[in-house]
């Protein structure tokens, strides 16, 4: 029978913890039975360990894997996918624990443990995370060089340490290979389910939905910018445009007869007419920001009017928007270049022209009322925007997060009834005046303001706002309706209005809004550190890498790289070998021991090989044994050296030195003789 | 010196072949250190103290320790004298120059204690009385390793005031037969002569501490010190007054040796006998084996 390389009782407590650390994000993640499974496996290890159990035989193992990919196809309806997959090889790597005999066993294990880990960063991609995760391969090492060491009195304290040192030796290794080794495209597209409906704009907008945004204050995006940020009032972030209006709620218009190309531009192919007259209009200061979105489920971006950039897979839409080819699942970054003048190169006529005006054949009649009293008294369009601006300025609106709910004719019931409403009801009703006043308008929505936090902005669902724009002499002009009501809103941000709304009603209204104020200084550093781990880390991709690469090398080209690859990764490993030498080195060698160095190395080199620690006998009775000619000479530099090193005090002068050198020399000579 | 040389060949004349134990027990003596010999019964410990104290006409007292001892029969009583009206001190067998505490393991702790102390001091205290020890002064204690039964093992902190600790062992088969075809030892051991007077013996002690220690062998020192503490197959390392025994052990070593300063060698030649007792090995570990392997190790001239 050959023999079983046991796995040390020393290695096997690393082995365990770093099973289960490794399994545990996918524990919390994935289906309930896993837990289960490993609670079974390591329960019955610590039996078979107390002598109580026997491993399981062949059957029961071939059931418990049976049993394994069952669960894993109930769960998941296949086996494949990353879900499926990770659920499915985190099983396996629980049941291999269960076979465990011997050092081979243990080498699959790890091997599998290092797996595992990976898997753990595909749904997991936080600064978090990846210290979790290097936390588990400082186990899964910890277990490798357990295994590895046969002393049976070794203590498991040390495998942790000879790990440590490994995997933080490792580290700057990584960071080379991840800065300079070329990133692909990914090969597929993984389409990981989140399984959670995030909050965020939606397509459509009814009453009341932005106003339930506002009680998140989860992260939208962050932006930015190269150079100071626009003041908070021109912070519009745009997303998407509502240009349809069934009498409750908003819609996305498309024009009947188009489709989606004659609406979207991503750069390839021939321009459309539309997207050339923007960029003739191209000019004027622009904007150049970064922005970094939390993953949405949805396809919209949001930028600042009007957004151009040449990120493959993102277009920009005919309403002056960015829309990415796929949902946003992941976190993604972008850059924009947002030219606010180039808003004059729009175009609306035809059928465009006609769906900014459309509304319901009736209802409302009293909105439609007042909108042709407008009409008739003011022949300017600009003039009856003010008109209306002012009548929601003057009128008693109010600004409140909890509108009393109305129903029927919701822009008569507001305008005229209840006059307490947040954006949505402000912009919809005003779109909808200027529509029936016969200006084309549209209602836009995305977020207002944002947070700075060092050098970027926090734009938080909260953040969130719908306003109007309204064609005014060839363009689309930007009209707030709530900043009409309640300016603060706009000037300060939400949080801020809430706050000083609540301090002079003092009433609950926004008391979501007040944190405590370590608490929240606490959030901003960790998002501060999330902003630059999306920033640097996750969003270091394909044109990222291109732009630093020819920043620090010129020119991108494949010898450049290699070149730039081997440079870097010999510099740091002749560091950590400095490093480890000149541990053993920590005072600077003295004279008489490089002098007996020199001599320990000659007769190296000689075929004399000498015990670590010889002394300067031990070295002249070897010599004398190997080259019995040459035993005065030894002798001769052994008697000098005691006298020098023993006898005197200090390090010998230079005559004396070189006095033992040549005798060094002569004792050399003599070997040869 | 010619002195130190005839001194050991008389006393190498009743204890037969053991001239390195003979010149380890000497250089523990030049030290003004005390000697733990570890040894079955019938091994020449006695014979080796006795003869020691005869070649240095030192005052000599032999103690058997049993169990049923007690500290005064070790240091002595204070006696009250009617006619003087005062409390004298009746002086116990400590009161010597070279004490031979045989089986000290069989005494209890207390009374173990009161010796080692008295040791370590060089004076006794008796009921507010102060009395130095004579000068010089020597304890030779002799311990059985093998029965252990109603002993009281020394605790190592005891072991610590013992600069070195040594093993006779069985001689060899032709010593042996020396042994057996020669006269009565008890005798000879009578007849061996003085060879230096117990004062010579204290300047001879005064001049260890002037031989030359130099900074490299200094350095080894440290590195063999370090080696112990840094190594965990030892549950802990030497301390420092060890690393100074050591070293005093050495400097006794070189001038047995007729040099004035101290080489490598000498530090290797005592290591085991000065270290191996203070150290303990982790479970499993051969203590002897792991003192001797770090003198493979340790670098004599940094490397």
């Amino acid at each position: 029978m050959a023999r079983i390389y046991q796995v040390p009782s020393h290695a096997r407590g690393w082995l365990t913890l770093a099973i289960i650390a490794t399994s545990l994000p996918q524990l919390i993640d994935g289906p309930w039975w896993q837990s289960l499974l490993l609670l079974l496996v390591l329960g019955w290890r610590a039996l078979v360990d107390r002598q109580r159990l026997l491993l399981p035989g062949r059957v029961v193992r071939l059931a418990l894997l049976l049993a394994t990919v069952v669960a894993t196809w109930q769960s998941f309806g296949r086996l494949h996918g990353p879900e499926a997959g990770t659920a499915l090889i985190t099983g396996l790597f629980a049941l291999k624990y269960l076979e465990l005999v011997g050092k081979r066993d243990a080498y699959v294990l790890i091997v599998l443990g290092y797996f595992v880990c990976a898997t753990i960063l595909l749904f997991h991609q936080g600064p978090l995370a990846a210290l979790y995760v290097i936390g588990c391969l400082v186990l899964l090492t910890a277990s490798l060089a357990g295994i590895n060491y046969s002393d049976t009195h070794a203590r498991g304290r040390q495998h942790l340490g000879v790990a440590a040192v490994m995997v933080l030796q490792a580290l700057p290794l990584a960071a080379i290979l991840f800065v300079l080794v070329p990133r692909v495209a990914p090969l597929w597209n993984m389409h990981l389910d989140s399984g959670q409906a995030r909050t965020g704009m939606s397509d459509s907008m009814s009453p009341g939905q932005v106003s339930r945004l506002t009680e998140s204050a989860e992260l939208a995006f962050r932006v930015q910018f190269d150079g100071p940020a626009p003041p908070p009032s021109q912070r519009y972030w745009r997303g998407l445009t509502y240009g349809y209006f069934d009498g409750t709620t908003w819609r996305q218009a498309r024009p009947p007869g188009w489709d989606e190309r004659d609406t979207l531009y991503d750069g390839r192919g021939p321009a459309p007419d539309w997207y050339r007259a923007l960029r003739n209009a191209d000019q004027g200061p622009a904007w150049r920001y970064r922005v970094i979105m939390a993953p949405s489920q949805q396809r919209w971006l949001y930028a600042l009017a009007v957004p151009f950039t040449d990120l493959d897979g993102l277009a920009l839409a005919r309403d002056l928007r960015l829309v990415a080819d796929a949902p946003v699942t992941g976190s993604l970054g972008y850059r924009v270049r947002s030219v606010p003048a180039a808003g004059a190169g729009a175009t609306l006529d035809g059928a465009e022209r006609t769906l900014m005006l459309g509304l319901p054949e009736q209802g409302n009649e009293r909105a439609r009322a007042l909108a042709a009293d407008w009409r008739r008294r003011y022949t300017d369009d600009r003039a009856l925007v003010n008109a209306a601006l002012g009548y929601f300025r003057e009128q008693p609106f109010f600004y409140t997060l909890e509108p009393p709910p109305v129903a029927g004719d919701t822009v008569d019931r507001f305008l005229f009834d209840t006059r307490r409403g947040f954006c949505e009801h402000y912009a919809s009703s005003f779109t909808f005046l200027m529509r029936a006043a016969g200006i084309p308008a549209r209602v836009v929505a995305g977020y207002q303001g944002g947070e700075s936090n060092g050098d970027y902005l926090q734009v938080r669902q909260y953040d969130a706002h719908a306003w109007s724009e309204v064609w005014l002499a060839g363009r689309w002009v930007r009209v707030d309706p709530t900043g009409a009501v309640a300016p603060d809103r706009i000037e300060l941000g939400l949080r801020q209005a809430m706050r000083n709304r609540s301090a002079d009603q003092g009433d609950g209204e926004g008391a979501a809004f007040g944190r405590l104020p370590v608490l929240f200084q606490l959030q901003q550093w960790a998002d501060y550190v999330d902003f630059n781990w999306q920033k640097w880390v996750l969003g270091y991709r394909q044109e990222e890498q291109r732009d630093l690469l020819e920043r620090l090398l010129g020119a991108v080209t494949p010898t450049r790289i290699a070149l730039a690859l081997l440079g870097a990764v010999l510099l740091v490993t002749s560091l950590l070998a400095l490093l480890v030498l000149n541990r053993r080195r920590d005072q600077p060698a003295r004279p008489l021991e490089r002098e007996f160095r020199r001599l320990r190395q000659a007769l190296g080199k000689r075929g004399l090989g000498l015990p670590e620690a010889v002394s300067a006998a031990g070295l002249e009775a070897a010599v004398a044994r190997r080259w019995p000619a040459a035993t005065a000479a030894a002798g001769h530099w052994r008697r000098y050296f005691e006298h020098l090193a023993y006898r005197e005090d200090g390090d010998p002068p230079r005559a004396e030195r070189l006095q033992l050198a040549r005798r060094r020399r002569a004792l050399i000579r003599a070997l040869r003789g | 010196m010619q002195a130190l040389d005839k001194a050991l060949a008389q006393v190498g004349s009743v204890v037969l072949g053991k001239p390195e134990q003979l010149k380890l027990a000497l250089a523990c003596l030049l030290a003004g250190g005390h000697l733990l010999i570890e040894d079955l019964p019938g091994m020449g410990k006695t014979t080796l103290a006795h003869a020691l104290a005869r070649v240095f006409r030192l005052d000599y007292r032999r103690v058997q320790f049993t169990s049923d001892m007690l500290p005064a029969d070790i240091l002595g009583v204070s006696l009250f004298d009617p006619e003087s009206g005062q409390f004298s001190l009746r002086e116990g067998p400590v009161f010597s120059q070279l004490l031979l505490a045989d089986e000290i393991n069989r005494a209890t702790p207390k009374t173990q204690g009161a010796l080692l102390e008295a040791m370590e001091e060089r004076q006794v205290t008796l009921d507010g009385l102060t009395r130095p020890l004579p000068s010089p002064f020597f304890v030779v204690a002799t311990q059985n390793p093998v029965t252990q039964a109603g002993t009281f093992v020394l605790p190592e902190s005891q072991l610590d005031r013992f600069l070195m600790r040594i093993s006779l062992g069985y001689p060899a088969p032709e010593v042996e037969l020396q042994l057996l075809a020669g006269g009565d030892l008890r005798e000879a051991v009578r007849e061996l002569r003085p060879v230096i007077e117990p004062a010579g013996l204290v300047k001879l002690v005064a001049h260890v501490g002037k031989v030359r220690a130099s900074r490299d062998l200094l350095d080894y020192v440290q590195r063999l010190l370090e080696a112990t503490r840094a190594d965990d197959r030892f549950s802990a390392g030497l301390s420092p007054r060890a690393g100074l025994g050591l070293l005093r052990a050495a400097r006794a070593w070189a001038l047995i040796h007729n040099r004035d300063y101290v080489l490598p060698e000498d530090v290797q030649a005592v290591w085991p006998s000065v270290a191996e007792h203070r150290l303990q090995a982790r479970e499993g570990g051969q203590v002897a084996a792991l003192t001797q392997s770090l003198l493979q190790t340790v670098p004599v001239v940094r490397a």
